[in-house]
């Protein structure tokens, strides 16, 4: 890997890193079921693009472009059955809170 | 043939989803037909090895499947697991659709974690967790009661929590090896070029394996989803499902793949022994049956990250040996837990008491499974135990062998605890027997007989089993 991509890939990184601060900061604020799914989703967008940016600056683009859609597909995956779980959440207590979820402790 | 491992069951789930009445009735057969199939491949394959047949279908499906020893382990628990989960089920779960789902769900997970052992990549690895992981939080969430959608939500917030760790440690890893392959990252760690990116990769590796497989700091998650899942579900969950894309992963990644040094050493011994006493701890205060196994897993995890934190050949193998022998004690434990769910309607250790005389296939086998966890000498339990800490000791790690060695006491006092509470003493007269469950009594007797017959002949085990895992660790 060349001294420029290595540029680019700490460019990069340093977004994901913004990124990555950003949802961890909408998960452990909201008190709301919805928005820990958004910022659980800001989380893996960080990822995604630290993997491609880590593809381009050592010349394996394809191989990263691959992954990443995988990957896209996996996280759709989870998001639709944490948005089940909600719902069903929604459904037993009337509202989306965390909070409220508290049932089971010890 | 060893991408049968892999089609057999999908080939099964897309059969079972056709609308054909006669195979939705027997489905639960068909499914334990294929798993039975698969203990078998698993055992005969020292007499017949099958796996060396050159395998036509891999034309088509290009995953650069392998099999060793450390798999054919994982397969053969695997597969018995996986079996009692699906009978247990299907004596305790009375839904019609439930029934379905559940059958269709178990082989997704089997899927899942058949294909995790036999990949050789890290990012087939991931996606295979994810399949393991998702059928697994669909499993938890199967009665959609209020208590089962919490243990679900916290499972799933804690697992997406680490998949992202992986998959940052995977852009790490591609960036200093150029590949994803385990042989490219193993000989991207001789290169001294990358040293940094790549223990940063390993570091995040290990930060979102931990969560994975529920040690000790990061162990919230465990409790709440083992007991609020159905019976035949926690089987299945604290057996091997949570086992497999934590445990194992962290086993073949740190064993042969990524380079042990000092620092990750002694994060994992002190990860492993903060499980161990913490959880062992907290399984004293439970009161429901199925919370204080869940801790008691705990606890049992920290054993084999302490041997693998060992670093040597001899701790690697008793780690994967105590992964078999939890799986068998952990599981019929979880069996006692249905038993006595489904004939007393109740798990809480208040409101049972003195079934020893109502129970007593239950109360013998639970005692049995209970001592082998407790490392008591003729069980399975205490000789992947006593190679753990003859290993530790070896290695000159002297505190934290002790630390193995005093925490087997606190495992027994949980246990006798629980067994003077529910089976011992005099009976109450208000509880009443809903009648009993063959088919469960049957798999308890199944798995009391395995964990101590592997006890029983050790030294057989030992030769063929337990020493080529030796050659596994780099």
């Amino acid at each position: 890997m060349s001294a420029p991509s290595m540029y680019l890939f700490v460019f990069f990184g340093i977004f994901s890193a913004l990124l990555l601060i950003t949802g961890i900061y909408c998960m452990l604020v909201s008190f709301n079921l919805i928005r820990i799914i958004i910022g659980f989703e800001i989380l893996v967008k960080a990822a995604t693009l630290l993997i491609i940016s880590a593809g381009y600056a050592c010349g394996k683009s394809a191989l990263a472009q691959v992954m990443v859609i995988t990957l896209i597909v996996i996280e759709i995956v989870v998001m639709v059955v944490a948005g089940g779980v909600a719902l069903w959440a929604f459904r037993h207590n009337d509202n989306i809170d965390p909070r409220e979820l508290g049932n089971l402790k010890g | 043939m060893l991408s049968l491992f892999i089609l057999a069951p999908l080939f099964l789930l897309f059969v079972l989803n056709l609308p054909l009445k006669p195979v939705n009735k027997a489905c639960f057969w068909l499914a334990g037909v294929l798993l039975s199939a698969q203990i078998l491949m698993a055992l005969g394959h020292a007499l017949c090895p099958w796996s060396l047949y050159p395998d036509k279908l891999g034309l088509f499906f290009v995953f650069n499947l392998v099999m060793d020893n450390l798999t054919l382990v994982m397969l053969l628990v695997i597969g018995i697991v996986s079996l009692v989960a699906l009978f247990v089920g299907k004596s305790t779960i009375i839904l019609e659709e439930q029934r379905f789902n559940f059958v269709s769900l178990v082989l997704a997970c089997v899927i899942g974690m058949n294909a995790v052992v036999l990949v050789r990549d890290i990012f087939s690895l991931y996606i295979f967790i994810e399949i393991t992981s998702i059928a697994s939080f669909v499993l938890i969430a199967l009665k959609k009661d209020k208590l089962a959608i919490e243990g679900t939500f916290k499972y799933l917030i804690m697992s997406a929590v680490a998949t992202v760790f992986m998959l940052c440690a995977m852009a790490f890893l591609l960036l200093a090896a150029g590949d994803l392959s385990f042989a490219a990252v193993h000989s991207a760690f001789y290169n001294p070029a990358n040293a940094g990116l790549l223990k940063c990769g390993a570091g995040l590796f290990l930060c979102g394996l931990l969560i994975k497989s529920g040690v000790a700091p990061f162990h919230g998650w465990v409790p709440d989803a083992y007991s609020s899942a159905p019976a035949g579900v926690s089987i299945l969950l604290a057996g091997i499902t949570t086992k497999v894309a934590g445990v194992y992963v962290l086993l073949r990644l740190f064993g042969s793949v990524f380079i042990l040094n000092a620092q990750f050493q002694n994060i994992l011994l002190f990860a492993g022994a903060f499980s161990i006493v913490m959880a062992a701890l907290a399984a004293l205060t439970q009161d429901d049956f199925k919370r204080m196994l869940a801790y008691s897993s705990i606890s049992q995890v920290g054993y084999i990250i302490l041997a693998l934190g060992c670093g040597t050949p001899l701790a690697f193998a008793g780690a994967i040996f105590h992964f078999f022998n939890h799986a068998i004690f952990k599981s019929l434990l979880f069996v006692n837990a249905a038993s006595l769910e489904k004939e007393f309607g109740s798990t809480n250790m208040n409101t049972l008491a003195g079934l020893g005389n109502k129970s007593p296939v239950t109360g013998f086998t639970s005692l049995i499974g209970a001592l082998s966890t407790a490392g008591i000498p003729p069980f399975s339990g205490f000789w992947s135990k006593l190679i753990i800490i003859l290993a530790l000791f070896s290695a000159g790690r002297f505190v934290y062998g002790g630390i193995a060695l005093l925490a087997s006491i606190l495992t027994l006092a949980y246990f006798l605890a629980f067994q003077r509470r529910v089976f011992f003493g005099k009976t109450e007269s208000t509880l009443s027997s809903a009648g009993t469950s063959w088919a469960l009594r049957f798999w308890e007797i199944a798995l009391a007989l395995i964990t101590a017959a592997s006890g029983a002949v050790f030294v057989l085990v030992h030769n063929n089993w337990v020493l080529p895992l030796k050659a596994i660790f780099w």
